[in-house]
C-alpha cells in the first residue's frame, strides 16, 4: 500500500476544565491513504472534532496532546510551530467547516476571499489569480462565475455557500481535504448535490478526504474506507464495506440497525442503543463500551481492549466480537398496532399564513415592493383521532408556520381550522386558552425550548398551574409524568442545561402531556438528537399514543422518521402541500415530482445502494418571489409549458391520495 | 455536531448561575477577591457602627478640636472636637442606605419597565426610549442643582434625583435583552402551552434578564455615593449635623488650612468603596458574559 498521506498514530488529547481532565481522545490511531475517502463516523461527544482540531493544529488553548504523533508529509503536525503550520493548514491540508452561513467573512466579496488564499502562492497576477477563482467557480457549480465573484456571501443560499467553500479548499489542490458534518444545515436535495460534487471533485482532483460524520447514509455514500469512533476511541476501521456488512463492534452494529431508513417495518419498534456516553473525567476500567454492550464478557470489565485484525485490513476493539460473524438469529422485533378511529380531530381548510415584509420607511421607499409574504397557501388537511399526520418538506416550506397557526400562535389568515368540530380559527386569546388544554406543542430545540432558569419539576407542573389543577396534588401529577416518559426523580431537581438532549426531549413530552391533551403537534422532535436517542423518543411517542389514543401532527424533513410515525404525510413546497396520501403509497409510489426528488435524496446506508446521479437540481426559490404557474416547475425535469404558465389544481388520484400536479408520474 | 469538550468547562461554568458557584468564580481573580473584602469591610462597619464606633459621632468636644490621628481618636477630630473615625462609620450608614434604596429602586422601576418596553406593543417601547433618552441627555449633577435649589437640600431628594437617572440604564438594558429573548423557542413554548404575559414576563422573562442588571447595579452604587457626596459637598444633599462623607469633606475643605485630616479622611473611604464596587460589579460581568474576558 502506498504511503498513507496523513497518520494519526496512538494520539491521546486531553482538556484541562475545572471539572478536571476529560480525556477526550485516547489512542487514536487511524490513516488516510492517498486519492481515498475516509470517513469517521460516530455520534456527538465522540471526539470526532477533536481529531480534526488536533490535526490541525487548532485545538483550544486548554488542550494538550499527551501522546502520540500526526504525521503528514513526515513531519510530526503536532510538534510543528504555529508559524510552521501555517504553511500546511489552508494549502496543503484545507478544510470545509459545519455551517456555510458563518464560514464565510460577510464583508469581503467571494471573490476577493477566494483569491486572498492564493496570497502565499506563486508568482500570479491578480488576473490569473481571478481566473483561477472563476475556473474554479465553474467547477463547483456556480453559474455566471465572473459576476458572482464579485458578490458577497449574504447573496448566496446556503447551499451555494457551501460550494463556495469547497472551491476556496480546492484551490490551493491540497494533498488532504477535511469535510467537518458539511451538510449538517443543507436540505436533502441540497445535500445530495453536495455530496455528488465532492465525489466528483476528489476523482478530479484526486486528493486524500477525511470526511467527518455522524450519518451513516453518506458515509455509506461517499467514503472508501470507515473509521469509527466512540467516546473519544477508535473501536472499529475497515473498508466500507466489510464495515457496513460485516460489522464486527457491537456499537458498530447497533449504530448501523438504529437508523430509521433501515427499519422498512412501519409497525416495528425502533431498536436503541440505551444508557450514555461515559464521564470522560473519570473513565471506567475496562472497555469503554462495556455500559451499554450487552454482550460483555468477565475480560471486558478490566482490560481495555486493543485493535484486533479482523482481516488484513478491518480491525475491531472488542474481545468478544467473533459471536458478531454469527449473527443471532433474533425474535422479530415487538410490534405496535395504531388504534385510528375515524373521528377527525383536525380538519384544516384553506389555510393561508401572511406575514408582513418591512416597516413604515420601506413602503415609503419602495411602494411597490411586496408587504406580505405568504409562507402557507391555500393548505387543507384532516388528522382522525389515534393518527400521526407527518408533514415533510425542505426548510423555508411552512411547515413550521402552518403548525403554529393551528396553535394559534401565528395568525391564520383565512381559511378554516377545526378542532373537534369547533372553530378555532381567529379565537381572541382568551377563548383559545380552552382549547390549549386539548391540543400541545413540541418545538425543535429540545433544549432551548425549555426555559433556562427553572428547574425541571417546576417546568412539568407549570401547565397544570396555568390552567388550574383541579385539586390534584402536583407533585404526584409531576412524578407520574416522569414515569409515563421514563425519567427518574433525581432529575426533578436540575435545569435544562443540565440534561442531554434525549432528556430536554423527554421532558417536553411530559410538559406536553401534562394536560392530556387529544392533539400533539410535534415539530422536529428528533432534530439534534443522535441516532441511538432518536429511536428512544419515537418509540416513546408511539407507545403514548397507543395507550392514551393521541393524535399527532409530526413536523420533519426527514422523510426515514416521518415514513416510520405517519399514518399518512404531506408534502410541502413553497407553501402549499403540493401530495398527500396515506404513507406506504407516498413513499412507494409518489406521484409529484418534488416527492420523487425528496425520496431519492435520502443518503441509504448501504453501500451497495450508492445513487448514480443527484437527485434533484436548482434550489428553492425565495417565497417572496414565486415562479408563475406551477411553483415547482423551475426544478421539475418533466415541466411542460402547461406548467409554466397554469398553477395545477389538486387531482384525486385514488384511496385519497391528492397530487397537485399537471403530469402525475407513472405508475401512482 | 460540534464536540461537547471544545468549549472546555469554562462555559459550562457560566450556564451555572447559582449565586455559590456566582461567588465561586468571581472569587477565582484578584480583582474578585478585592473587591469582595472591600464591599463586606464596608457593609460591614456599616452595620456595626455603633459597636464599633469609639466615639458617639455627634458629641461636641472642642478641646479635642483639630487633632490629628492618635491612638485616641484614630483619624484625628474635627473642628467641633467629634471623632472623625466615628464619623465616617456613620457616614457609611447613609452611604449605604442611601445606595440600597436607590439602587434598588432604580433597578426595580427600570426592570419592570423595560421588560414591558420589550414584549409589550411597539408604541410602548418607543415611548420608553424617547423617555429615557430625554432624561439620559441631562448632566445628572446639573439637574439635581436646578431641582434641589427649587426644593431644597434634603437625603430623599438625593435619593429621587439618582433614582430617575439611573432608571434608562436599567431600563434599556432589560429592554434589551427582553427582546433577544422574545421570540426564542421556550417563549414561544409557553405561549403554546396558555401561559399569560405576567408568568412569562415574571417566571421566564426576568431571571434571564436580573443578571445583567445586577451587574450595572454593583457599578452605579460608587456613582450614588459620589453624587451624595458631590451634593453635600456642594451644601445640596445632607444637612449638618448628619455624618455623611461628602458633608465631612465639605467641613474639612472649610478648615483645610487647619488640618487635612479631615479631608484626607472624608475622601479615603470613598475611593476605596468606589474602588471595591467597580472591581465586584467588573468581576462580575466577567462571570456572566464569557465573551467579554479576556484570556487568562
Amino acid at each position: 500500500m502506498a504511503r498513507p498521506v496523513l497518520a494519526v498514530r496512538h494520539l491521546s488529547v486531553d482538556f484541562r476544565t475545572l471539572r478536571g481532565r476529560v480525556h477526550a481522545l485516547r489512542d487514536v490511531s487511524l490513516e488516510v491513504p492517498p486519492n481515498k475517502i475516509v470517513g469517521v463516523l460516530g455520534e456527538s461527544g465522540c471526539g470526532k472534532s477533536t481529531l480534526i482540531n488536533a490535526v490541525t493544529g487548532l485545538l483550544a488553548n486548554n488542550a494538550e496532546i499527551t501522546r502520540g504523533e500526526v504525521i503528514f508529509e513526515q513531519a510530526d503536525l503536532a510538534k510543528l510551530s504555529e508559524r510552521e503550520l501555517l504553511k500546511v493548514r489552508g494549502e496543503k491540508i484545507s478544510m470545509v467547516f459545519q455551517d456555510p452561513m458563518t464560514a464565510q467573512n460577510p464583508v469581503i466579496s467571494v471573490g476577493r476571499q477566494m483569491t486572498d488564499t492564493l496570497y502565499r502562492h506563486r508568482k500570479l497576477s491578480a488576473g490569473e489569480k481571478r481566473k483561477l477563482a472563476t475556473g474554479m467557480f465553474r467547477k463547483v457549480g456556480i453559474s455566471d462565475p465572473e459576476e458572482r465573484m464579485d458578490q458577497f456571501p449574504h447573496e448566496f443560499s446556503g447551499g451555494m455557500r457551501q460550494r463556495i467553500s469547497i472551491a476556496m479548499a480546492l484551490m490551493m489542490n491540497p494533498d488532504l481535504f477535511i469535510a467537518d458534518e458539511p451538510t449538517t444545515a443543507l436540505d436533502v436535495t441540497m445535500e445530495a448535490q453536495f455530496i455528488h460534487l465532492l465525489r466528483e471533485l476528489q476523482a478530479d482532483i484526486g486528493c486524500a478526504v477525511l470526511f467527518i460524520s455522524h450519518n451513516l447514509g453518506l458515509i455509506a455514500e461517499l467514503c472508501d474506507e470507515v473509521v469509527v469512533m466512540y467516546a473519544g476511541e477508535v473501536v472499529e476501521k475497515g473498508p466500507l464495506a466489510e464495515i457496513f456488512f460485516n460489522p464486527c463492534h457491537h456499537y458498530t452494529r447497533r449504530l448501523i440497525e438504529c437508523d430509521p431508513s433501515r427499519v422498512l417495518d412501519r409497525s416495528a419498534v425502533l431498536p436503541t442503543i440505551p444508557g450514555r456516553l461515559p464521564n470522560l473525567t473519570r473513565l471506567p476500567a475496562g472497555c469503554i463500551f462495556r455500559s451499554r454492550c450487552g454482550h460483555a464478557i468477565a475480560e471486558c470489565a478490566t482490560k481495555s481492549p486493543p485493535l484486533l485484525a479482523v482481516s488484513e485490513t478491518h480491525s475491531v476493539a472488542c474481545f468478544n466480537h467473533a459471536s458478531l460473524i454469527e449473527r443471532p438469529a433474533g425474535g422479530r422485533a415487538p410490534r405496535l398496532k395504531s388504534n385510528a378511529s375515524e373521528n377527525p380531530v383536525l380538519e384544516v381548510d384553506g389555510v393561508h399564513v401572511r406575514y408582513p415584509t418591512g416597516g413604515l420607511i420601506r413602503r415609503l421607499l419602495r411602494p411597490d415592493a411586496p408587504r406580505h409574504m405568504d409562507a402557507v397557501i391555500d393548505v387543507g388537511l384532516k388528522v382522525a383521532e389515534g393518527q400521526t399526520f407527518g408533514l415533510a418538506g425542505e426548510s423555508g416550506s411552512g411547515k413550521s408556520s402552518l403548525g403554529r397557526a393551528i396553535m394559534g400562535l401565528t395568525p391564520a389568515k383565512d381559511g378554516s381550522i377545526r378542532f373537534k368540530g369547533d372553530e378555532i380559527r381567529g379565537l381572541p386569546p382568551r377563548e383559545f386558552k380552552r382549547y390549549r388544554r386539548a391540543m400541545a406543542m413540541m418545538f425543535q430545540d429540545p433544549v432551548a425550548s425549555l426555559s433556562p432558569r427553572q428547574k425541571v419539576r417546576r417546568l412539568v407542573m407549570e401547565p397544570f398551574e396555568i390552567h388550574g389543577a383541579d385539586g390534584r396534588d402536583l407533585n404526584r401529577e409531576a412524578e407520574n409524568l416522569f414515569q409515563m416518559v421514563g425519567l427518574s426523580r433525581e432529575f426533578f431537581d436540575r435545569y435544562a442545561h443540565e440534561l442531554s438532549g434525549g432528556q430536554a426531549r423527554r421532558v417536553g413530552v411530559a410538559r406536553a402531556l401534562a394536560l392530556r391533551p387529544a392533539l400533539i403537534i410535534a415539530d422536529e422532535p428528533t432534530a439534534g438528537l443522535d441516532v441511538s436517542v432518536q429511536g428512544e423518543i419515537l418509540n416513546l411517542l408511539r407507545e403514548l399514543q397507543r395507550e392514551l389514543g393521541l393524535t399527532y401532527i409530526v413536523i420533519s424533513h426527514n422523510l426515514p422518521v416521518l415514513r416510520h410515525v405517519s399514518d399518512r404525510v404531506g408534502i410541502m413546497y413553497l407553501g402549499r402541500i403540493v401530495e398527500q396520501g396515506p404513507t406506504d403509497r407516498i413513499f412507494s409510489r409518489p406521484a409529484h415530482p418534488y416527492t420523487r426528488a425528496l425520496l431519492d435524496g435520502i443518503p441509504r446506508p448501504d453501500p451497495s445502494m450508492r445513487r448514480k446521479l443527484e437527485s434533484i437540481e436548482g434550489e428553492i426559490p425565495s417565497i417572496t418571489n414565486r415562479p408563475p404557474g406551477c411553483e415547482f416547475h423551475p426544478r421539475c425535469p418533466i415541466a411542460s409549458d402547461l406548467c409554466r404558465a397554469v398553477p395545477p389544481a389538486a387531482t384525486e388520484l385514488n384511496q385519497d391520495h391528492v397530487v397537485h400536479c399537471h403530469n402525475p408520474l407513472q405508475g401512482a | 455536531m460540534t464536540d461537547r469538550f471544545e468549549p472546555a468547562g469554562e462555559s459550562a461554568f457560566s450556564e451555572d448561575r447559582k449565586p455559590a458557584a456566582t461567588l465561586r468564580m468571581v472569587l477565582r481573580t484578584p480583582q474578585g477577591v478585592i473587591g469582595v473584602t472591600i464591599v463586606a469591610v464596608f457593609l460591614l462597619s456599616a452595620l456595626f457602627a455603633p459597636a464599633i464606633a469609639p466615639y458617639d459621632p455627634f458629641q461636641i468636644n472642642i478641646p479635642d478640636r483639630l487633632q490629628a490621628p492618635s491612638l485616641n481618636h484614630l483619624l484625628g477630630t474635627d473642628q467641633l472636637g467629634r471623632d472623625t473615625f466615628s464619623r465616617i462609620l456613620y457616614g457609611g450608614r447613609i452611604a449605604v442606605q442611601l445606595a440600597g434604596i436607590a439602587v434598588g429602586l432604580s433597578l426595580a422601576i427600570g426592570l419592570v419597565l423595560g421588560m414591558i418596553a420589550g414584549y409589550g406593543p411597539r408604541w410602548f417601547d418607543n415611548l420608553m426610549l424617547l423617555l429615557f433618552d430625554t432624561i439620559r441627555s441631562f448632566p445628572t449633577i446639573v439637574m439635581a442643582m436646578a431641582v434641589v435649589s427649587l426644593t431644597g437640600p434634603s437625603l430623599e431628594m438625593v435619593m429621587a434625583i439618582f433614582v430617575i437617572n439611573a432608571v434608562p440604564g436599567f431600563g434599556r438594558i432589560a429592554r434589551t435583552q427582553t427582546l433577544a429573548l422574545r421570540n426564542t423557542e421556550f417563549i414561544l413554548a409557553e405561549h403554546s402551552l396558555g401561559a399569560s404575559t405576567a408568568l412569562i414576563l415574571r417566571r421566564h422573562i426576568m431571571p434571564n434578564v436580573v443578571g445583567p442588571l445586577l451587574i450595572l447595579a454593583a457599578m452605579d452604587v460608587p456613582v450614588v455615593i459620589t453624587v451624595e457626596a458631590g451634593l453635600s459637598f456642594l451644601g445640596l444633599g445632607v444637612l449638618p449635623p448628619t455624618p455623611s462623607w461628602g458633608s465631612l469633606l465639605n467641613e474639612g475643605f472649610r478648615i483645610l488650612r487647619d488640618t487635612p485630616w479631615p479631608v484626607i479622611a472624608g475622601g479615603l473611604p470613598l475611593i476605596i468603596t468606589t474602588l471595591g464596587f467597580t472591581f465586584l460589579g467588573e468581576s462580575l460581568r466577567d462571570v456572566f458574559d464569557p465573551k467579554l474576558r479576556k484570556e487568562p
